[in-house]
């Protein structure tokens, strides 16, 4: 447990950080929330919680909020395990450890949250946020080959070899696909654990809109991937 | 499709695949100092856009001289969209810097865990 640290990109989320970060610091977690550039009091209520705080001067977007909290955990002495866990509490903090536990038996380099996973799942995510997760799940699938059923879920577990493997570039929400298709690319070990997401208004108001999607497919199509080794 | 048709087209391809693969600093200026003295040229002695218009089957020097301006101008916005592409990722990762310097110099890793 000593050696895992939960990454929590934010963007103006001042009305439920705290509480999120304490929830996760009452389980025992090291936690690093990395300010995405807010106006608002997130950097305070992440320290009033206990967390780390890392915060970004411009908003960059939240794949460029994770990829600094990844080396933000990377540097820090004794990290095996990263968990990447969202900041709005829709995320049940009780799920880390079950996340974490594939990855310290040896049989996983990365576990993926899935909210379909759980029986009756399906009837708690609203539809058209269905259709549009699904979507992108199929085209996760054809594109990469891996039998994922959620491949947009804020809630992932890593190993520190895994994380250094992964080549990721995106700045925006494409960085969730990105993360698939660098799975994919290095052939790591990925399981997937069922998570509970709770959609509150305030979590559906602050998290994507279902018209993001357009964004994401723009962000994939036209931003060239680094030139690889 | 005439011949006409078939040679712009395939200049499009041409500078489709210049844009993917040739690409450089000094093969983009070399091609702004280009089409900038093909301009000089074609003040000078107007009367050759109809004659390599008519060559290329397209009929007006007018309507040549429209084409080769939209492909300019696609040509300028990638060259613009590259630049602005490269400068976001250098900001990024710039600001992740500093945020992350930032956090080592005030000893905040002792935080959090």
């Amino acid at each position: 447990m000593a050696a895992t640290w939960v990454v929590v990109p934010a963007y103006c989320e001042s009305a439920m950080i705290q509480a999120v970060v304490t929830a996760l610091r009452r389980l025992g977690w090291k936690v690093v929330v990395v300010d995405d550039g807010s106006p608002d009091a997130t950097s305070s209520g992440a320290r009033l919680g206990g967390a780390a705080v890392v915060r970004l001067p411009i908003n960059l977007g939240q794949g460029a909020a994770l990829r600094t909290g990844f080396a933000y955990a990377l540097a820090q002495a004794g990290t095996r395990f990263v968990v990447t866990f969202d900041a709005d509490g829709q995320h049940d903090p009780e799920a880390v450890a079950a996340l974490i536990a594939p990855l310290a038996s040896g049989a996983a380099d990365v576990v993926l949250g899935s909210r379909f996973l759980r029986p009756g799942a399906r009837d708690e995510v609203p539809p058209l946020r269905r259709l549009l997760l699904r979507t992108a799940t199929w085209v996760g699938r054809t594109t990469t080959g891996l039998p994922l059923t959620d491949t947009h879920n804020g809630l992932r577990a890593f190993t520190t070899a895994a994380i250094r493997r992964m080549h990721l570039s995106q700045d925006r929400m494409a960085h969730a696909s990105e993360i698939q298709a660098e799975i994919a690319r290095h052939g790591l070990r990925c399981v997937e654990r069922p998570v509970q997401v709770h959609y509150t208004s305030y979590s559906l108001a602050k998290g994507q809109r279902s018209v993001d999607a357009i964004s994401i497919l723009w962000d994939l199509l036209l931003t060239p991937r680094r030139s690889r080794s | 499709m005439n011949g006409s048709q078939i040679a712009l087209l395939s200049l499009l391809a041409l500078f489709a695949f210049y844009i993917v693969r040739l690409r450089s600093t000094a093969m983009d200026r070399l091609m702004y100092l280009g089409l900038a003295l093909a301009g000089v040229v074609l003040i000078l002695y107007p009367e050759w856009t109809n004659i390599i218009a008519k060559l290329l089957g397209i009929g007006r020097g007018a309507d040549l001289t429209f084409y080769f301006f939209i492909v300019f101008c696609l040509f300028h916005f990638a060259t613009t969209a590259a630049t602005l592409r490269r400068m976001q990722r250098d900001l990024s990762t710039l600001a992740q810097h500093v945020a992350l310097d930032e956090v080592a110099a005030k000893g905040e890793g002792q935080r959090g865990g």
